[in-house]
């Protein structure tokens, strides 16, 4: 079974970021990045499934250079080979701009599944992996916490609110958005990382691709959250004290 | 007239089938000798060249041959008794090498050494006094190891020991038995003969039983691999620790083969104590009847039959078996490199493992906190960042920055450097040293974490660091030369003990029992710096097991991160020992160690001794602040 593996590569999960001068998006100088978590799961069900199964499992990915050590990293836990995508505008890309690219490069693999994690850890759409089933024109589930493969197709565990699942099945090829927590997983080993240098990764530039990149969604601003701290004394008899209390916890901290 | 030494008495005029069936004789059982023996030498010889092995300096390889093997200084000390007697059997040997000689020699007619001449006489009467000494002490080991029955030992009697003994006991009377007839008596020839049976006897054995170590442990005690838990380098793109036969180095062989049984390794390891799979001894031995079936040349797994992944996994690191042993193996390299083996392939699954693995992947502590919490807690102490100009890098260490109890030891660490008027300061930004992915094996998280590191202190220019957590220490210092030059480093008990003059006493009647931190005393020789600081608190009480025989907590080699133990926990065998001395109180001087005591002690209920730290001892001396 072919498996692509769309993965993106974000700030590290501590760093405390900084915006920039323009006020539109974070100051990207000095920092650590790693693979988004839930595209970690999504490879790890990947790899699960190949082991499984047999078959090759690519991982696509687009942005900057900086993008090649999470490439590295997922060749190091076991991908077959990778594309990557070559664009240094990523961050002004929306999730349609970004699928286009995703889906113009996955299309000529003709993959029986794509993977990708149900959101990014920075800019949490949870788009793009269901704009890309719409793009391929192939059927896609959500909220993915397992995969099992079946006769005739797919058989995966959703995970729907309040500790309860749902059981779908569907056909492939398909496209599956993958929430973290369903598999253990791995860590990367030395063996890995050495194994790694020998696979192949293709870059390809984002012009070459030919989409359309001129973005629908365009970021006024970005802000760190306010830190504010606002004490209020209640007066007046406990009673009125308490109904006051009530009254606020209801009404302007929401929490009743 | 001078008193002269009795002489021994030396049969004369061996006739020719007498030549000739000791001949004969000589021939079978040197050949017996070196069937075996080269067989084992063969597959030393056929061990992958070890490339970090370098033979220089020499000077130190001669003072530990000459302290550990002919002054048997590390034999007599870790079990004096026994090591005595052993000392003596040795000693005797050397004595009967120049005797042997030219015993044989005078089976064929052409012995050198005159019985009656000045020389022999006085020699032979010297090597009559080793006998004597030797035979005493064959008895005694004798009874040790038949009737008293050590359980080091193993549960099974060794009956080849018993014949190895029974040959050493028979070489011996038979020689001393020489003095008392004359060299004319029929009764010469026939201890000549008994002594040359018991000789040849003895000869063949050697190779094919533990007895190797006569020949081997020498040499293995001269090559050692230069110091205390010495991690060789991976060296080539296929390197990955010890996966299989192909891994073992002619060091590692050679020690596999020089293990002489004798327990001491196991009678000394916290995991054998406490009931789990892990026994040191049966590793070596493992490897051993490894090399003895697949030989080293094998692609065969080296974790499977012979040893176990479970068993290698439950290694605290402490030490004590590489410190006890006398022959000079070194098993950490081993255990490590084994665990090396599993990790960097990724043959070894553990969940706690990978929750501590990719923890260090993606985060910057052993705890998996935000380092967030670090900066608050720098905050919350107000404690100095080091800017370059400060003398003193204070490395807080995973525990020092993020656990409860270990920001106590910091925060109090922190108030004698003020008292001193030290200038110190803490980084912006530290990563965990790699201390516990080393010890597992983890070689690629182990670099990152390394380099990571080295790149800030260069960054913020650090010169020196002091730190509250021997494993830090021991890790900076050591660990990271692999990848780079580390800042110089000490531990705070190493501070507080060369500050002690200038620091408040106040030596109550308090009994306050040391516990001995592993990476502080065996694998940094620092004993007595944390005991001239307790005793400035109280009164210093020794457990019994204390020093470089300290028991370990339990938390070391990255065991802390790894869930429940089988069999006793570790540190709640240490507490009860720790508790059985009476004393008020417990002082520690690694964060780790306290973290595991800390909660054995509270197993134990109301009433346990307080657990303080060294510098928590420290500050308590110190003037409130403000009032003096």
């Amino acid at each position: 079974m072919k498996i692509v593996v769309a993965i993106k590569q974000v700030l590290e999960r501590d760093a405390q970021v900084r915006i920039d001068t323009a006020g539109t998006w974070i100051d990207e100088s000095g920092y650590q990045y790693e693979m988004n978590e839930p595209d970690a799961y999504a490879l790890e069900e990947a790899l699960q499934l190949r082991e499984a199964q047999g078959g090759e499992v690519i991982v696509v990915s687009a942005g900057p250079e900086r993008v090649g050590t999470t490439i590295r990293e997922a060749l190091a836990k076991g991908a077959d080979r990778a594309i990557h995508i070559l664009c240094d505008d990523f961050g002004a890309r929306d999730a349609l701009g970004v699928a286009r690219l995703l889906a113009a490069a996955i299309q000529p693999e003709n993959p029986a599944l794509i993977l990708t994690g149900l959101q990014s850890e920075d800019l949490g759409y949870g788009q793009t992996g269901v704009i890309l089933a719409e793009l391929l024109g192939l059927p896609h589930a959500s909220l993915i916490l397992h995969v099992e493969i079946t006769g005739t197709g797919l058989k995966v565990k959703r995970e729907l609110e309040e500790g309860w699942f749902q059981f779908v099945e569907l056909p492939t090829p398909a496209v599956l958005t993958i929430q973290s927590g369903g598999n253990k997983l791995r860590y990367a080993t030395l063996m890995g990382i050495k194994r790694a240098k020998s696979k192949e990764t293709r870059l390809v530039a984002a012009a070459e691709l030919a989409t359309d990149s001129i973005p629908v969604v365009r970021l006024e601003q970005v802000s760190l959250p306010r830190k504010q701290k606002s004490t209020q004394i209640l007066t007046g008899t406990p009673q009125e004290a308490t109904a006051a209390l009530v009254e606020k916890l209801k009404f302007e901290v929401r929490v009743l | 007239m001078l008193l002269l030494p009795p002489a021994l008495a030396e049969p004369t005029n061996f006739s020719i089938p007498e030549k000739l069936l000791f001949v004969v004789l000589l021939l079978v059982s040197t050949a017996a000798f070196w069937r075996r023996f080269s067989l084992v030498l063969n597959k030393i010889l056929q061990s992958k060249k070890d490339p970090s092995f370098h033979l220089f300096p020499i000077g130190k390889r001669v003072q530990d041959f000459v302290w550990e093997v002919l002054c048997q200084a590390k034999v007599v000390r870790q079990r004096p008794l026994p090591g005595l007697a052993h000392a003596f059997v040795f000693w005797a040997f050397c004595a009967f090498a120049l005797v042997t000689l030219n015993h044989c020699a005078t089976g064929l007619g052409i012995g050198f050494l005159d019985p009656a001449g000045r020389f022999g006489r006085v020699y032979y009467f010297f090597a009559a006094l080793f006998a004597l000494a030797c035979v005493a002490s064959i008895l005694g080991l004798f009874v040790r190891r038949f009737i008293v029955r050590p359980k080091w030992l193993g549960a099974k009697l060794s009956y080849e020991s018993g014949l190895i003994a029974f040959l050493i006991f028979v070489l011996m009377t038979t020689y001393l038995a020489s003095f008392l007839v004359t060299p004319t008596d029929p009764s010469a020839r026939v201890l000549w003969w008994l002594h040359t049976l018991a000789l040849l006897t003895f000869l063949p054995l050697i190779p094919h039983t533990k007895h190797l170590h006569l020949i081997l442990s020498p040499v293995t005690v001269f090559l050692s691999r230069g110091s205390f838990s010495r991690i060789p380098p991976l060296s080539g793109d296929e390197d990955f620790g010890l996966v299989s036969g192909t891994d073992l180095t002619r060091v590692a062989t050679l020690q596999a083969y020089s293990c002489v049984e004798c327990g001491r390794c196991t009678e000394h390891c916290p995991a054998a104590n406490t009931g789990k799979l892990l026994n040191p001894k049966e590793i070596i031995l493992g490897l051993r009847g490894y090399l003895n079936e697949y030989g080293p040349a094998s692609p065969e797994p080296l974790l499977g039959q012979y040893n176990s992944q479970q068993a290698v996994f439950q290694c605290t690191t402490c030490g004590a078996c590489e410190f006890q042993c006398p022959v000079g193996i070194e098993h950490l390299p081993l255990l490590i490199g084994l665990r090396r083996g599993a990790v960097n392939t990724g043959s070894w699954e553990d969940d706690h493992g990978s929750k501590l693995f990719l923890a260090l992947e993606r985060g910057s502590n052993a705890l998996g906190i935000s380092p967030a919490e670090r900066d608050k807690f720098i905050e919350k102490q107000a404690l100095p960042l080091f800017d370059g100009t400060q003398e003193y890098c204070l490395w807080l260490g995973c525990m020092g920055g993020y656990d409860p109890k270990g920001r106590e030891i910091v925060a109090a660490f922190a108030r004698v450097m003020d008292y001193l008027g030290t200038s110190y300061g803490v980084l912006r930004k530290e990563k965990c040293t790699g201390d516990p992915v080393r010890r597992l094996g983890n070689d690629l998280l182990f670099q990152q974490l390394a380099e990571a590191n080295l790149e800030i202190l260069a960054q913020n220019k650090v010169e020196k660091i002091v730190s509250i957590c021997p494993h830090c220490v021991r890790t900076i210092q050591e660990d990271w030369k692999e990848y780079g030059t580390p800042p110089e480093v000490e531990h705070h008990s190493e501070f507080l003990a060369r500050f002690a003059d200038k620091l408040p006493k106040q030596v109550s009647e308090e009994r306050i029992v040391y516990h001995d931190p592993c990476y502080l005393g065996r694998y940094r020789n620092v004993y007595e710096q944390p005991r001239a600081v307790v005793a400035h608190s109280g009164q210093l009480v020794e457990p019994p097991r204390s020093a470089e025989r300290s028991f370990c907590c339990g938390a070391g080699g990255g065991l802390a991160f790894l869930g429940e133990e089988s069999g006793q926990r570790i540190s709640h065998n240490r507490a009860e020992e720790l508790i059985a001395t009476g004393a008020q109180k417990i002082a520690a001087a690694c964060p780790f160690c306290n973290t595991m005591l800390r909660d054995a002690l509270a197993a134990t209920g109301d009433g346990a001794p307080q657990l303080l730290d060294i510098a928590q001892l420290t500050a308590r001396n110190l003037p409130i602040a403000g009032s003096s």
